[in-house]
């Protein structure tokens, strides 16, 4: 963080904070993601469109390759309730909650990439969107199954089963 | 007082940096965005009401701080804290061959009172029997012990835990029972010899009925000519004998096709020696 001089509009000049982040290297190993699948719901369906073309555009900036990008049919909730708070039965009033979804299903990330995007595209959620990421994290066999234990361990006298 | 300074819009250059005007997410200014939008519903015989008092524009959430070039300037930022994915797993089979385990997890991102999911803690693990080191008692037995959570036709075991209230706790236990499932796929219990022919997964022709049949009524055959005494041996190792086991085993694992069937008409036609009939 320090302070830099920025030239605005019109020959403005301000000192600007500038938060420049630090990329700082860990030794561990990355985890590898196979797929993440984002599934966004909404009420309306052009913050849905407008949202897919954000997280599209943001993967492809990224180097993420997209797989598909599918919109599943929308789900519509009804109610049907009593319009008045006391008697009159016959009259109703009905209404309904419909939830449109959009499935981004992204391929071959790594931890850190995933990270990034994830942050980003969730810090920039709509009010009103819900998400769900469906995480496929691909990882060798432990040592402990690769071979059976049982050739490895001494020979113990078989004691005596209690009945 | 009603001489009001004129609105922003009037002031803004075509060609200037909109991500200066609108860098986060912020409500709909009338006064900030030069563009002449009307929505709602349209009054009687005219259009949608304008844009300056609109309580629908400020309602609906806005993209006006991410537009394609504002985008491209973020992950500009962020590309140098993303890592390139290894270039030799470019294809699933490879991913397949060095990584045969897929742990699925699933997180939960909405707006309310608690952003706890009590979904979040399931945890699916996924391998294919094939990559595991079992011989073939071991894989019998593996797939008796695990019932439903094996899928036949992918070769898939799929272990799916939630029993724990935290993920990374689900997990371990996920492979604690992978790790005893193999370890006690490879024992052999006493008991296990006393498997009968209805515990069988797949048919096997030595010593079942059969084989006793088909030997009793050749020996019988061979006796009644009179040649000398054939060895069951003998009659196991010829050609007929073995046509017949082959098409027996394939009816029977593998069910009933034209092709299967058709198989089994031949052998015993040149097992009994009646090649006349059709």
């Amino acid at each position: 963080m320090k302070w830099e001089v920025h030239e605005g509009e019109h020959g403005v000049v301000t000192l600007v904070l500038s938060l420049k982040m630090q990329v700082s290297i860990s030794d561990e190993p990355e985890t590898l993601y196979k797929r993440l699948s984002l599934l966004v719901k909404g009420h309306d369906k052009a913050v849905l469109d407008s949202y897919e073309y954000f997280a599209v555009l943001a993967a492809k900036e990224l180097g993420i390759s997209v797989e598909k990008v599918h919109k599943p049919p929308k789900k519509i909730e009804r109610l049907t309730l009593l319009k008045s708070v006391h008697i009159y039965k016959k009259h109703r009033v009905q209404y309904e909650m419909r939830t449109h979804y959009m499935c981004l299903e992204l391929k071959y990330l790594t931890s850190s990439t995933a990270a990034v995007y994830l942050e980003y595209v969730q810090r920039n959620l709509p009010e009103g969107v819900a998400m769900e990421v469906k995480k496929t994290k691909i990882e060798k066999i432990p040592e402990h199954i690769q071979e059976p234990v049982w050739d490895t361990l001494p020979q113990v006298e078989e004691t005596e089963v209690k009945s | 007082n009603f001489r009001h300074a004129p609105p922003r819009t009037e002031k803004m250059a075509v060609d200037q940096d909109w991500s200066s005007v609108y860098p986060t997410a912020a409500a709909f200014k009338p006064a900030s965005v030069p563009l002449p939008i009307r929505m709602g519903y349209p009054v009687k015989r005219g259009v949608p009401p304008p844009k300056e008092g609109n309580l629908e524009l400020i309602k609906i959430p806005n993209f006006l701080h991410l537009t394609p070039p504002a985008i491209k300037k973020h992950c500009a930022a962020l590309k140098d804290f993303c890592t390139e994915w290894p270039s030799a797993l470019d294809s699933d089979e490879k991913c397949e061959q060095h990584f045969p385990i897929e742990i699925e997890t699933v997180d939960y991102v909405s707006a309310g009172t608690s952003i706890r999911n009590p979904k979040a803690r399931v945890v699916t693990l996924r391998v294919k029997l094939s990559n595991l080191n079992l011989d073939d008692h071991a894989k019998k037995k593996l797939i008796k012990l695990v019932g439903d959570r094996y899928c036949k036709d992918t070769d898939m075991l799929t272990i799916t835990t939630d029993r724990c209230p935290l993920r990374r706790q689900n997990y371990d236990y996920s492979i604690h029972l992978l790790t005893v499932l193999y370890h006690e796929s490879w024992k052999t219990e006493m008991w296990e010899s006393e498997k009968t022919e209805e515990d069988m997964e797949e048919y096997i022709w030595e010593n079942s009925c059969s084989q006793k049949n088909a030997l009793d009524t050749l020996l019988r055959i061979k006796a009644s000519e009179n040649v000398s005494n054939v060895t069951e041996e003998e009659l196991l190792a010829s050609e007929v004998v073995k046509n017949y086991r082959n098409s027996v085993i394939a009816l029977k694992n593998e069910g009933e096709t034209e092709n299967n069937v058709s198989q089994y008409k031949e052998s015993v036609k040149k097992l009994l020696n009646i090649q006349a009939l059709p």
